[in-house]
C-alpha cells in the first residue's frame, strides 16, 4: 500500500491524466463486453459464464485479420462479425437447450465451453503470449495532455468505445427492434405475449452481445497482450461490473465499468498488489448497501 | 426407525472404513494412495459444498474460500507455532468457522444469482489478500517449507501409509458427520428452503439462521479437505484457494448427482481420476473435460449416480407398477 | 382468538391495493371475504400474516398489536394461512411435509442431535393428514397430487401449527363444481371442530352464501359492505359493483 503515490499522483496534473485516460479506456473496453453480458442475462435470463472466450476469440481473430490484410479497422470487424455468427451458433446449439433450468447447469455448459476454446485457441495460435502491436497508423509520438502521457491510439480506443456505447444505447431506445429487446429484459412473459418470435428474439441479442465482446477483445488487442484463458478475468471484471450496475442494466454496466476502469487505474498507484481486491470489496460494499446492484431490479 | 438409519450409515461407514484400511495391503501402489488422499481431500469439500447446493439451493461459487482457508490456517500454525498438529487442525476449524459466520451473514441476504457472486467475489478478495500479504503467506509463491511435527496419534504422516490412513479415517467420519447434518432435522429444514423459501418463514422457520447455519457448517467442513490438501502438498499454495478449485467442486457436484449424498464423492473421484487419464495422453486436458462436461450436462443431464439411483429405484419398482396396471 | 384490523392502508406505487380498512373478526367466527380480482383480498392477508408491511394502520390479536411482526413471530401467535396457489415443498412426500411443518412449530427445526423425524413428529404429521382426508396419500410425493389435494395439503401445512385463526386464499381455486363442494365442506368441519377464527377468500357465490357467516366486500381495497347472506345480497352497492362485474366476466 502507498498511498503517499496516490496523493503525489492524484495532485500532479499529469499523472492525473495518465491514470484517467488509462482506466477510461480500461473501464470503456469492460463496458462493451459488460453490455453483451447483462443483455444476455435481461433478455434470456441466463448467466453466459462463456463471454470472457468470445472477448479471447475477438482478440486472436483480430491478431490474425490484422497479419493478413494489414487493416485495422478490418481487423476489428472482423472480430466483432465472426463474434455474431458464433454467439448465434452457440445460442442455438448450447445455450438453448439449457433455458429455465438452473444456474448451475448453465455454468457448467459455460465452462466446458471455456476449456474447449482455451485448448483450441492453444492448438491454433499456440501457448504463447502473443502481441498483435499497435496499429502502424498510430506508431507516432504521443499527445502530450496537462503533462500527462496520452498515445493517440488509446484517444482513438476511447473515442471509438464511446461511438459504440452511444450506439448502443441509440438503437434500444431509438428503434423498434431496440425497444423490443428493451422490453424484453424488463419483462419477457410481456414480450412473448405480444407475439414476438422469442427464439429469434434470443438468438439476436445473443449475437449483439457476442459481437459487442468481440469488438472489445479486438480493440483491446493492440494494448494487451493475447494469451489463452485471458478471457478470465475480463469475465470476472464484466460480472463485476454487471453486479454492481444491476443484471440487466446497460446504464449500470457503463456507470460500473467506469468506477472499475478508474479504481483500476488509480488502485496501481496507490495499492498495486492489491488492486484486484479493492474492486471486489467495491463490489461487495455496494451488494450490502443494494442487494440488487446500483440499478438493478427485483431477479428471482 | 430414526436410530435405525443412523446405525445404517455407521454400519456403511464401518465397512468403507475397513475396506480402505485394507486396500494398502492388497494394492501395492503409491500413486493408488495418493489418488485416495486426494479424493479424502476434495469429497470432503465437494460433499460439503452439496450441503448448500442440493441441501439448501444456495448456490455457492466461492466455496473454495474455506478450502484455501483451512489449508493456510493449518500449515501457518504449524510453521509458526509449537501447537500440535491436532490443535493446529482444531484452530483451523475454528477459525474457518468464524470467518464463514462472517462471509455467510453478509452472504446469505442475497438471492440466487447474487449470492452465487457476492460468494466468488468473497473467494477472490481473499485469493488476492493471500497474494499481497506475502509476509504471512508467501504470496504466489504459497508457504513453502514444509509442515513440521507431522504426527498424529502416534501415526507419523511423514510416511505415505500413515497419511493414507489417517486421511481415510477423516474422510469417513467427516463424510459420516456430513450425513447426519443432512438426516438431522435442521437438514430437512434446509431442503423446505430449497424447496419453497417464503412456505418456510410461514411455519415458524427463521430462515436466515438456517442457512448461515448450513453455510458455516459448509466452510468447517471445505476447510477440513483443506487440511488434509496441505497436508499432501506439505504446505499452502494459492492455488488452493483460487476459483478453479471452487469450479472442481461444483463440477464433482454435479458430475456425481446433488440429490445423492454420496454424489459428489463419486464425481471427485471421478473427476480427478479423468484429470491424471487425461494429462497422461494429451496436454489439452481442458479439451477433454469440457466434452465430458458437455456430454454429462446435455447429454445424462444428471449427475452420475443420481442416473444410478433412478435406474434402480425403477428396476425396484417397476415390476410392480406393471403388475399393478 | 380474535383478529380484528384498523385503518389498515398498503400502497404499491400509486395504487392503493388496501385503503384504511377495518374489519374485526370475532373468536370462532367464520367469515368470507369476497370481492372482484384485483381488489386487494390477498393483498389482506399478506399484511395480516406479516408478509408485507403496511403503510399504516394496526393489525390486532386478542388486542395485541402484532402490527410489521415477521412472519415467524405472527405464526407462532396463531395465525396460519394457506395461499392462492398450492405452497407446498415438492420433493418432500405428504407426510415429510406435515412432518417438517410440525417440527417447525415445536421449534425443532434447528436440531441437529438426533435424526429427523424427531419423536412423535409422525404420529402427530398423520393426525394432521387425517383430519383434511390426506392420510392416505401420506407418501406420496407432493408435486404428484392432484391440484385439489395439494390445496388441502397446504392447508394442512397451516394446520399443523396448530392454528387459533386461519386465513384461507381461495381454497377452492381451480376446482370444478363438485370438488369445490367437497373442499369447502372439509373447510367447514375443520372449523367446527378446531374452534378455530376462520377467514377465507372465495368466488363462488353460491357456496359464500351458503357457508358463511359474514360476508365482507372488498373493492378498490375498501370495505364495500358487510353482513350476512341475506344482507349482502340485497345490498345495491355489491350488485353493481361486483355480482355486476362477475355476470360481465361470466
Ligand atoms: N407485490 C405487489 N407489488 C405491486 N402490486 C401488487 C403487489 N401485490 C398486489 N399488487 C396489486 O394490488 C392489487 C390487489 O391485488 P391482490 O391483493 O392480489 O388482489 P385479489 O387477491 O383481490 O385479486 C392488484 O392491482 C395487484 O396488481
Ligand atoms: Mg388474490
Amino acid at each position: 500500500m502507498d498511498l503517499d503515490a496516490l496523493g503525489r499522483c492524484v495532485s500532479t496534473a499529469s499523472c492525473l491524466v495518465t491514470q484517467t485516460t488509462s482506466g477510461l479506456i480500461a473501464g470503456l473496453l469492460l463496458f462493451l463486453v459488460a453490455a453483451g453480458l447483462t443483455l444476455i442475462f435481461g433478455v434470456l435470463k441466463v448467466v453466459n459464464f462463456a463471454h470472457g472466450t468470445f472477448y479471447m476469440l475477438g482478440g486472436y481473430i483480430a491478431f490474425t485479420t490484422l497479419q493478413v490484410t494489414e487493416s485495422y479497422t478490418l481487423a476489428v470487424l472482423a472480430g466483432g462479425a465472426a463474434m455474431a455468427v458464433f454467439g448465434i451458433f452457440f445460442e442455438r446449439a448450447l445455450i438453448a437447450r439449457v433455458y429455465g433450468q438452473d444456474v448451475l447447469m448453465q455454468l457448467l455448459v459455460c465452462y466446458a465451453v471455456v476449456l474447449i476454446f482455451d485448448d483450441l485457441v492453444k492448438m491454433v495460435w499456440g501457448a504463447d503470449f502473443l502481441a498483435m502491436g499497435m496499429p502502424p497508423a498510430f506508431q507516432v509520438p504521443p499527445l502530450f495532455i496537462a503533462g500527462g502521457i496520452v498515445p493517440p491510439f488509446y484517444a482513438v480506443l476511447i473515442g471509438i468505445a464511446l461511438v459504440i456505447a452511444i450506439a448502443l444505447a441509440a438503437s434500444l431506445s431509438g428503434t423498434r427492434a431496440g425497444k423490443t429487446v428493451l422490453a424484453a429484459a424488463q419483462n419477457p412473459t410481456m414480450v412473448s405475449a405480444l407475439g414476438v418470435n422469442t427464439d429469434r428474439l434470443f438468438a439476436v441479442v445473443f449475437a449483439i452481445g457476442a459481437a459487442l465482446a468481440g469488438l472489445g477483445g479486438a480493440l483491446a488487442a493492440p494494448v494487451r497482450s493475447l494469451t489463452p484463458g485471458m478471457g478470465f478475468s475480463v469475465l470476472i471484471d464484466s460480472f463485476i461490473v454487471t453486479v454492481i450496475g444491476g443484471m440487466g442494466s446497460i446504464a449500470g454496466a457503463l456507470l460500473a465499468s467506469v468506477g472499475v476502469g478508474l479504481i483500476r487505474g488509480f488502485g496501481t498507484i496507490g495499492f498495486p498488489t492489491f488492486t484486484d481486491g479493492l474492486i471486489y470489496v467495491a463490489m461487495i460494499i455496494v451488494l450490502l448497501l443494494r442487494p440488487t446492484g446500483l440499478f438493478g431490479r427485483e431477479v428471482v | 426407525m430414526t436410530s435405525g438409519t443412523a446405525m445404517r450409515d455407521i454400519a456403511v461407514a464401518a465397512a468403507a472404513l475397513a475396506i480402505l484400511i485394507a486396500v494398502p495391503f492388497l494394492v501395492h501402489s503409491p500413486a493408488f494412495l495418493d489418488y485416495i488422499i486426494r479424493i479424502a481431500a476434495m469429497s470432503l469439500f465437494a460433499t460439503s459444498l452439496n450441503l448448500l447446493v442440493g441441501g439448501t439451493g444456495l448456490v455457492s461459487f466461492g466455496h473454495g474460500m474455506f478450502y484455501g482457508l483451512g489449508a493456510y490456517a493449518f500449515a501457518l500454525l504449524m510453521q509458526r507455532t509449537q501447537i500440535s498438529l491436532a490443535a493446529a487442525a482444531g484452530c483451523s476449524l475454528v477459525i474457518s468457522a468464524l470467518v464463514g459466520l462472517a462471509v455467510g451473514a453478509v452472504c446469505i441476504r442475497l438471492r440466487a444469482i447474487y449470492f452465487a457472486f457476492v460468494t466468488l467475489a468473497m473467494q477472490m478478495l481473499f485469493y488476492s489478500i493471500i497474494i499481497t500479504w506475502q509476509s504471512l503467506t508467501g504470496g504466489d509463491q504459497g508457504l513453502q517449507g514444509g509442515i513440521p511435527r507431522r504426527v498424529l496419534f502416534g501415526f507419523d504422516l511423514n510416511s505415505q501409509f500413515h497419511l493414507y490412513t489417517v486421511s481415510a479415517v477423516v474422510m469417513v467420519v467427516g463424510l459420516l458427520l456430513l450425513r447426519h447434518v443432512s438426516a438431522s432435522p435442521l437438514g430437512a429444514t434446509l431442503r423446505m428452503i430449497r424447496d419453497n423459501e417464503p412456505r418456510t418463514a410461514f411455519l415458524g422457520v427463521t430462515v436466515w439462521r438456517a442457512k448461515l447455519t448450513a453455510f458455516v457448517i459448509a466452510g468447517v467442513f471445505a476447510s477440513l479437505g483443506g487440511i488434509l490438501a496441505a497436508l499432501f502438498v506439505s504446505g499452502a499454495y494459492p492455488e488452493l484457494a483460487n476459483w478453479p478449485i471452487s469450479g472442481q467442486a461444483i463440477f464433482a457436484v454435479m458430475l456425481g448427482g446433488v440429490s445423492t449424498f454420496l454424489g459428489p464423492l463419486a464425481g471427485a473421484a471421478i473427476l480427478l481420476a479423468l484429470g491424471d487419464a487425461v494429462t497422461r495422453f494429451t496436454e489439452y486436458n481442458g479439451m477433454v473435460l469440457g466434452l465430458v462436461i458437455l456430454f454429462v450436462t446435455l447429454g445424462l443431464r444428471r449427475g452420475v449416480l443420481d442416473v444410478l439411483t433412478e435406474a434402480l429405484r425403477r428396476r425396484r419398482t417397476g415390476p410392480a407398477a406393471g403388475a399393478a396396471e | 382468538m380474535s383478529l380484528k384490523v384498523e385503518n389498515l392502508t398498503k400502497r404499491f406505487g400509486g395504487l392503493a391495493a388496501i385503503s384504511d380498512v377495518t374489519l374485526d373478526f370475532p373468536t370462532g367466527s367464520l367469515t368470507a371475504v369476497i370481492g372482484p380480482n384485483g381488489a386487494g383480498k390477498s393483498t389482506f392477508f399478506n399484511l395480516i400474516s406479516g408478509a408485507i408491511r403496511p403503510d399504516s394502520g394496526r393489525v390486532l390479536l386478542d388486542g395485541e398489536d402484532v402490527t410489521a411482526h415477521s412472519r415467524g413471530d405472527i405464526v407462532r401467535r396463531g395465525i396460519g394461512r394457506a395461499f392462492q396457489v398450492a405452497s407446498i415443498f415438492p420433493t418432500m412426500t405428504v407426510a415429510e411435509n406435515l412432518m417438517v411443518a410440525v417440527a417447525a412449530h415445536r421449534g425443532q427445526w434447528a436440531g441437529l442431535g438426533r435424526r429427523f423425524p424427531p419423536p412423535g413428529a409422525r404420529v402427530r404429521a398423520m393426525e394432521v393428514a387425517d383430519l383434511v382426508g390426506l392420510a392416505h396419500v401420506a407418501d406420496t410425493l407432493s408435486a404428484h397430487l392432484s391440484h385439489g389435494d395439494q390445496k388441502l395439503l397446504d392447508i394442512a401445512l397451516a394446520l399443523a401449527l396448530e392454528p387459533k385463526v386461519l386465513l384461507l386464499d381461495e381454497p377452492t381455486a381451480g376446482m370444478g363444481p363438485e370438488e369445490r363442494w367437497q373442499m369447502i365442506e372439509r373447510v367447514q368441519r375443520l372449523w367446527e371442530r378446531q374452534n378455530l377464527t376462520l377467514v377465507f377468500i372465495e368466488h363462488d357465490m353460491d357456496i359464500v352464501f351458503r357457508v358463511a357467516q359474514t360476508i365482507r366486500v372488498l373493492c378498490y381495497g375498501r370495505v364495500l359492505a358487510e353482513g350476512d347472506a341475506a344482507a349482502i345480497r340485497s345490498n345495491q352497492a355489491v350488485i353493481d359493483a361486483y355480482l355486476g362485474t362477475e355476470e360481465h366476466a361470466a
